[in-house]
């Protein structure tokens, strides 16, 4: 019989009921789905990080000899290593791909992943296991032949597998972010497959115990002076690009599903109370029938249960299933994994069953307050809380005010929780549309910032690194361009040291230094600049030292900081050529800047880039950047709609008998309307204003989550916070309007008769 | 004496699944402007029914309702909100006051209605409660409420004042001044007074007595000497 009174229950308060449901979905869906998708990035980027023994670091050096290898042996830390050879090579296609080549010992670390075709073999004299994706992107089949010229030598040999490695996830030239996989790739061959008699080894991988820190001072400690380069896994390029890709993934899936869950508690726990504190008089009266305290509560406290139980699993199922699939297309399209598949936490689990608990322990709070009353007292209604003239009250405007602002004043005072839910509502909501459209102002602003205010030339060449200076004299002649050098550089400070960039130019006025009001810095022939952001990491300003070197040389440099500029994407330092050989550093041109829009190869260059080409490499790698805007604000608009109709709708039924009066006593529907309206836009208002703080703090969280060589600000134009005032408003005008359908076809008879 | 209320044919029915209950059966009757009417019947008889269709907060299902020569039954939405705000003050059992709002507020919202300047310490004042003016509902008694509720009826100075058991929630004592109160409305001021109860002792104090039973009229009786509510004996 309950049971029965229970679905009548339910199907009376239909739509709290849904909304309920709706707020432990949605919670549940929201976090588990865009965290199964962080999750799920970690989990598979690791899976395969382990499953091919991905080197926890690389030696670089020359001629990498049985000495060297016992003397590294000899650190102690060193559990495995491996000796490659790695060579760029031209593959031959019309448009000279650069296949990098790896002749490696025996690939037992950072293996070559295999796709299809056969497995790696170390003793196969003439094979190729080919970058899967460059195979596609040329149409080449297991079995095909191809050839590579390197160093004077040109090899061929046929493709016997296709596959992926761990060292190229992320694989894109040093002339664009985004991989073109029609220009780019790799390949692993035996070191039998090498051509020459003497095969030098280049590169060491090795895995190690201990802390890559130790390793490095061990290294530096024992091997000073018989190495280049060691490289840890994460500064590896491939690695922390990625890393840092899952880092955002991580901070978006840590921030807003937090906001969600905590929203739908909130309306949860409304609900919830409203519902029984509604049903008091029925409480009365089961009790004076005779029913048991236990079987009453166990009543009331089912009601949420099975509703946000039902929620929550079905979020916990379709959220990891919808959400990642939204992502991961956009992303495997810049990183190669061999499976893109979202991933379970068991901290989805503990949302849902707190959710579950959340919505138990509410209802069992408000259903045992009315239980331990006596059932006389609790079948006569309850005693209306007495109002009180306030201060406001007292006031001599107060006798100026009109019947709406005097009605929703006391209105909120009497119902403060609710006005504060709905006021909590809307700041979630309007946190979540300011900080959505933050984020779409920050990633306009950077690409006008560094593709038009800093860069304003119309094509990029990249220097081969064996051109002559001359042969890049003729170029930047040929095309009428300025030179330019960057480098990856190391700086340190008293107290940190950080990896960063190195711009060297030349009087050019193709690319303008700025300040972060995108104002020219000017930096003299003999002046260093150092980023802000850098600056910040550093913890260093003008007049300051910093010991710097240029990755692959261990030649450190002491240079006082003179300038301050600011960057959005790259963070280190600015100076001129001049400057450069003062430090008795080599000053070695990168690429050439021009006005002039080149297509054809020139020699010596190795590619052409347009800045449209840079600017649509940048929107492809930004994309699910902006597929996160956009659900972002779908589920902010979604929300703020939930969260102001089913706290209206309480509204609503509490003063239905006040508005039937109203009715009576001949107000215009539209008077009624207003009344309503009056009190939603003032919550909305102060919601909106309140939510801003909170919107501008998790951006700035967003952004600062980015990486070390992102450099944004929070900040919101001021169309598009209108924008966000605009939708948040609209949002609560709209669901108003569902509301006046109700005012109107609110029959005064039923409304007032008796008590209840 | 003119006639300013018609009942004519007046047909109420209510559809419940495939029954149809037939609460107002062929009602016909008519009443003057400043008479004091109280009709008479017992629970169920139809009389909330017949008092809803007159203040225009319910629709006929046949019949014509004229008040001041105004078809009623033939006014959409909006001509009825204007009619309920210019002609009908309702009195309900349970005084339905806003809550939000203090004695002297619930009397002058009226002005948000009706274009008339309403002096609410005034009327408040003429049904005694002057003191009680900045007091909410919930401090007031029940006769107090149901004070407040008629001053905020007559505030608006309508046509006729419509009362649903006005006494129905009230001890006798307070029961007889609300009474007096709504009789001297209908003498002073020339207002039609409409009183529904099942309470027979009212009927002494009325001009004529409507008396109903299962939707239909049973008898119309014009009381040529009635009472002052004081002289009833309860
Ligand atoms: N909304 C309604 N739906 C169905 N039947 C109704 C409705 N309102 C009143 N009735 C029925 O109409 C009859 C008259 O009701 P009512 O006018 O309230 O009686 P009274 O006020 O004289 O006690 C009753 O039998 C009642 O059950
Ligand atoms: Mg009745």
């Amino acid at each position: 019989m309950l049971a029965k009174k229970m679905l009548r229950d339910i199907s009376k308060h239909k739509a709290q009921f849904i909304s309920i449901f709706l707020m432990a979905f949605l919670g549940v869906f929201v976090f588990s789905g865009v965290g199964g998708e962080s999750v799920g990035l970690e989990v598979n980027v690791n899976d395969f990080y382990n499953e091919t023994n991905l080197a926890d670091g690389w030696i670089y050096s020359y001629g990498i000899n049985d000495l060297f290898l016992d003397q590294i042996n000899a650190l102690g830390a060193t559990t495995e290593m491996e000796r490659q050879y790695v060579v760029d090579s031209v593959a031959n296609f019309d448009n000279d791909p650069d296949v990098t080549l790896h002749f490696v010992e025996n690939n037992t670390i950072s293996k070559f992943y295999l796709l299809e075709g056969d497995k790696f073999d170390i003793n196969d004299e003439n094979g190729v296991w080919l970058d899967k994706s460059f195979a596609d992107a040329k149409g080449l089949k297991v079995g095909d032949n191809i050839s590579f010229e390197f160093e004077g030598h040109v090899i061929e040999k046929e493709i016997r597998g296709l596959g992926y490695s761990p060292e190229y996830v992320y694989h894109a030239s040093s002339a664009s972010v985004i991989p073109d996989f029609n220009k780019i790739g790799f390949a692993y061959l035996s070191n039998k497959a090498f051509p020459g008699d003497n095969i030098s080894y280049n590169v060491l991988e090795v895995k190690f115990d201990g802390t890559s820190e130790n390793y490095n001072d061990l290294l530096s400690y024992h091997m000073d002076g018989y190495y280049s380069s060691f490289v840890e896994r994460s500064q590896h390029s491939s690695v922390s690009q990625f890393a840092d890709e899952m880092n955002q993934h991580r901070m978006m899936g840590d921030i807003f599903p937090v906001v969600f869950i905590l929203i739908a508690m909130l309306i949860l726990l409304t609900t919830m109370t409203r519902i029984i504190t509604h049903q008091r008089m029925q409480i009365g009266i089961l009790k004076a029938s005779g029913f048991k305290n236990h079987s009453i509560i166990l009543h009331y406290v089912s009601y949420g249960f099975w509703l946000v139980l039902i929620g929550s699993i079905l979020g916990l199922i379709l959220g990891p299933m919808t959400l990642p699939q939204l992502f991961y297309p956009s992303m495997s399209a810049t990183y190669k994994l061999p499976s893109w598949n979202p991933a379970w936490s068991m901290n989805f689990v503990y949302v849902a069953v707190l959710m579950v608990l959340m919505s138990l322990a509410v209802s069992y709070y408000s259903v045992k307050s009315i239980s331990d009353e006596k059932p006389a007292d609790t079948i006569r209604p309850k005693s209306p809380k007495v109002s009180t003239s306030g201060f406001i009250e007292k006031l001599d405007i107060w006798k100026h005010l009109s019947f709406n602002a005097r009605w929703n004043w006391r209105d909120a005072k009497r119902n403060k929780f609710r006005a504060l839910m709905t006021i909590i509502g809307v700041i979630g909501c309007s946190a979540l549309l300011v900080c959505a459209f933050g984020m779409y102002d920050g990633m306009n602003d950077l690409k006008e910032w560094e593709y038009n205010q800093i860069n304003h030339y119309d094509s990029k060449l990249v220097i081969e690194e064996n051109a002559t200076d001359s042969q890049i004299d003729e170029v930047a002649e040929a095309v009428n361009g300025d030179k330019l050098m960057e480098s990856a550089i190391e700086i340190e400070s008293d107290s940190v040291k950080k990896s960063g960039s190195l711009t060297v130019l030349n009087n050019t006025d193709l690319v303008t230094p700025t300040d972060y009001d995108w104002n020219k810095v000017e930096i003299a022939d003999d002046e260093v600049s150092i980023s802000q952001k850098m600056a910040e990491m550093l913890d260093v300003g003008v007049g300051d030292k910093v010991k710097w070197h240029i990755m692959g040389s261990d030649k450190w440099v002491n240079t006082t900081i003179d300038k301050i500029h600011a960057d959005p994407i790259s963070q280190g330092f600015i100076m001129s050529a001049d400057k450069l050989e003062d430090l008795d550093l080599n000053y070695t041109p990168t690429s050439i800047v021009t006005v002039e829009h080149v297509v054809n190869d020139y020699g010596g260059v190795k590619a052409a880039n347009s800045m449209k080409n840079m600017t649509g490499s940048w929107d492809e790698l930004t994309e699910s950047m902006w597929l996160l805007i956009y659900i972002l604000i779908f589920f902010a608009s979604l929300l703020a709609v939930i969260v102001l109709y089913n706290l209206g709708l309480l509204s609503f039924t509490e003063i239905e008998r006040e508005i039937a009066t109203l009715k009576v006593l001949g107000f215009k529907t539209g008077a009624l309307r207003k009344l309503l309206l009056t009190q939603n836009l003032w919550f909305t208002a102060i919601g909106f204003i309140l939510g801003l703080p909170v919107g501008y703090i998790i951006l700035d969280i967003m952004w600062k989550s980015s990486g070390d060589s992102f450099y944004i600000l929070p900040s919101i134009s001021l169309s598009n916070f209108l924008l966000a005032a605009a939708i948040t408003f609209a949002l609560s005008i709209l669901v108003n309007l569902m509301f006046s359908r109700k005012i109107k076809k609110l029959d005064m008879v039923e409304s007032l008769k008796s008590g209840e | 004496m003119c006639t300013i209320i018609e009942f004519k044919n007046v047909n109420k029915e209510y559809k419940s699944g495939d029954h149809i209950l037939k609460a107002m059966n062929n009602v016909n009757f008519t009443i003057d402007s400043g008479e004091f009417v109280v009709i008479l019947g017992p629970s169920g008889a139809g009389k909330s029914t017949l008092l809803n269709l007159l203040g225009g907060l319910d629709s006929v299902t046949s019949g014509e309702i004229i008040v001041n020569n105004q078809h009623v039954e033939s006014f959409d939405d909006n001509q009825l909100t204007e009619y309920r705000a210019k002609n009908v003050g309702f009195i309900f059992q349970f005084y339905n006051l806003i809550p939000n709002l203090t004695a002297l507020e619930n009397v002058e919202l009226m002005k948000d209605i009706v274009k008339v300047n309403i002096d609410g310490l005034s009327v408040l004042d003429s049904v005694g409660l002057k003191d009680h003016a900045n007091q909410f509902p919930a401090q007031l008694s029940g006769g107090e409420q149901q004070r407040v509720s008629i001053a905020r009826a007559v505030a608006k100075q309508p046509t006729m004042l419509l009362c649903d058991e006005p006494t129905g929630a009230l001890d006798s004592k307070t029961g007889v001044l609300i009474l007096n109160l709504l009789q001297s409305m209908s003498n002073n001021q020339n207002t039609t007074v409409v009183i529904v109860t099942h309470n027979a002792i009212l009927a002494e104090a009325a001009d004529k007595v409507i008396r109903i039973k299962n939707g239909q009229i049973e008898s119309i009786v014009v009381n040529e000497s009635p009472k002052m509510g004081t002289d009833l004996d309860w």
